[in-house]
């Protein structure tokens, strides 16, 4: 067997960034004190774009102009974070993401016993986020209770497999990626990919700040 | 202003099939049976939580008639489909080899079946067992959802994401009722909804293809 010399590098890459907020723990415990006390008819979505359930509480998309101090640092910290993501993934400078008009929709999560939510993406938005407040209880017997699951935007690439594709290694790999969110951590991507939460198995409660960005000139 | 109205078809289009199997939904009761007794009987499972059971693929290898029935009939039903969308003849049609795997889905109350799709298959057939009462606060209640399939259109305005079927964009529910069969093919990316209802959900899976003369490159499963 001959052995050429091959360049291999993934093509039509999907950025996935991830970022952990230092010594979040207070911010977190007046983040879910907030949220538990607003999670009301005043406060609830409106207009939910997906089908309500009573298991998992949906905010307005007002969430960053709200004036209160946690709510500000941790606005602080997820657009921050877009706009790093922004930089590290396009040809675009600070400054010139700095002309920008940034905008963002930004809303909490609060899901209880066998809440999830559907997959979706999210039309009319560039880059999404999602950070975490509250991880809740991991339960053994539902591993894959309350991920965050990303679907492959590759879609029917794995209908055919045999034994030279099957095992193909991240980044290559054709399948969902699952994420176990830790409280503090927050995840970027394009809002293209679609993405969905198992249902939550937890007895106590799973908390997330999700934002949808989008720029104009 | 011309009022010569447009012509408007679907390009793209998905097939998806509804095909009532009235001889076996009389054996529907003899089947929850069987699936609770092999259960009961701690028969491994390919994926077990408290609240979704799923059997292992071989069941239409099993003796019993009413399986056996089952098993004939939906690969049958799979075919009616197949002959709908096609321009098959009869003596085509029968040159086709079908094989075929399947298996049985007890889903309990809050329990779902993750979304899933089958490579080296063709089509999935999706027979109902036994369906709970439709919940009176979750429209979407253990329905089959088949997960949109195009290039996902990010740019929407009002007259888009307003559309009618078959050109409405997202997510395609149908609600499993017993006796029925859903038929669409098996690459397209689908689950079960978490069930809002206090019975649970009793469904059969088949994935088939179709071996053509001759044909190559299928390898087993």
């Amino acid at each position: 067997m001959v052995s050429p010399v091959l360049n291999v590098n993934p093509l039509f890459a999907v950025p996935f960034g991830e970022a952990r907020l230092a010594a979040c723990d207070q911010l977190n415990q007046e983040l879910e004190a907030l949220f538990l006390q607003r999670e009301n008819a005043e406060h609830r979505n409106p207009t939910p774009s997906h089908i309500p359930q009573a298991e998992t509480f949906e905010s307005r998309f007002n969430l960053f102009h709200w004036p209160e101090a946690c709510v500000q640092e941790l606005r602080r910290f997820m657009l921050d974070a877009v706009a790093r993501m922004v930089i590290e993934t396009t040809t675009l400078k600070a400054e010139d993401l700095g002309r920008l008009k940034f905008h963002n929709h930004t809303w909490f999560h609060v899901s209880r016993y066998a809440g999830s939510f559907i997959a979706h993406n999210h039309p009319m938005a560039s880059w999404s986020a999602v950070y975490c407040v509250r991880a809740g209880e991991s339960v053994a017997e539902h591993p894959d209770s309350g991920v965050l699951r990303f679907l492959d935007t590759r879609q029917g690439a794995n209908a055919f497999t045999d034994p030279a594709i099957l095992p193909l290694k991240r980044p290559y790999a054709v399948r969902p990626l699952d994420i176990r969110l830790a409280a503090g951590q927050l995840v970027l991507f394009p809002s293209y990919v679609f993405h969905e939460v198992a249902p939550f198995y937890g007895r106590d409660t799973r908390i997330t700040v999700a934002t949808n960005c989008w720029f104009a000139p | 202003m011309n009022a010569t109205p447009p012509i408007v078809v679907p390009i793209l289009a998905t097939p998806f099939g509804v095909v009532p199997l009235p001889d076996v939904e009389a054996h529907n009761p003899a089947l929850n049976e069987l699936f609770s007794a092999r259960m009961r009987a701690g028969a491994s499972a390919v994926q077990s939580s408290p609240l979704c059971y799923r059997s292992p693929d071989d069941l239409f290898e099993r003796p019993e008639q009413p399986v056996a029935q089952l098993a004939a009939a939906m690969v049958r039903g799979v075919a009616t489909v197949v002959r709908a969308v096609n321009d098959f003849s009869e003596d085509q049609l029968r040159s086709l080899r079908p094989e075929a795997r399947g298996w049985f889905t007890v889903v309990q109350p809050d329990g779902g079946v993750p979304a899933a799709n089958y490579p080296l298959t063709a089509w999935c057939g999706i027979y109902c067992v036994a369906a709970p009462e439709p919940s009176s606060t979750r429209h979407d209640s253990g329905v089959l959802r088949i997960y949109e399939s195009h290039f996902g259109p990010m740019f929407a305005d009002a007259t888009t994401a307003a559309m009618r079927l078959p050109f409405r964009p997202g997510h395609y529910g149908w609600r499993p009722v017993p006796g029925q069969m859903a038929v669409f093919p098996a690459s397209l990316t689908h689950e079960i909804a978490p069930i809002r209802s206090r019975e649970p959900l009793v469904l059969v899976t088949v994935r088939v293809r179709f071996i053509g003369p001759g044909q190559q490159g299928v390898a087993r499963w």
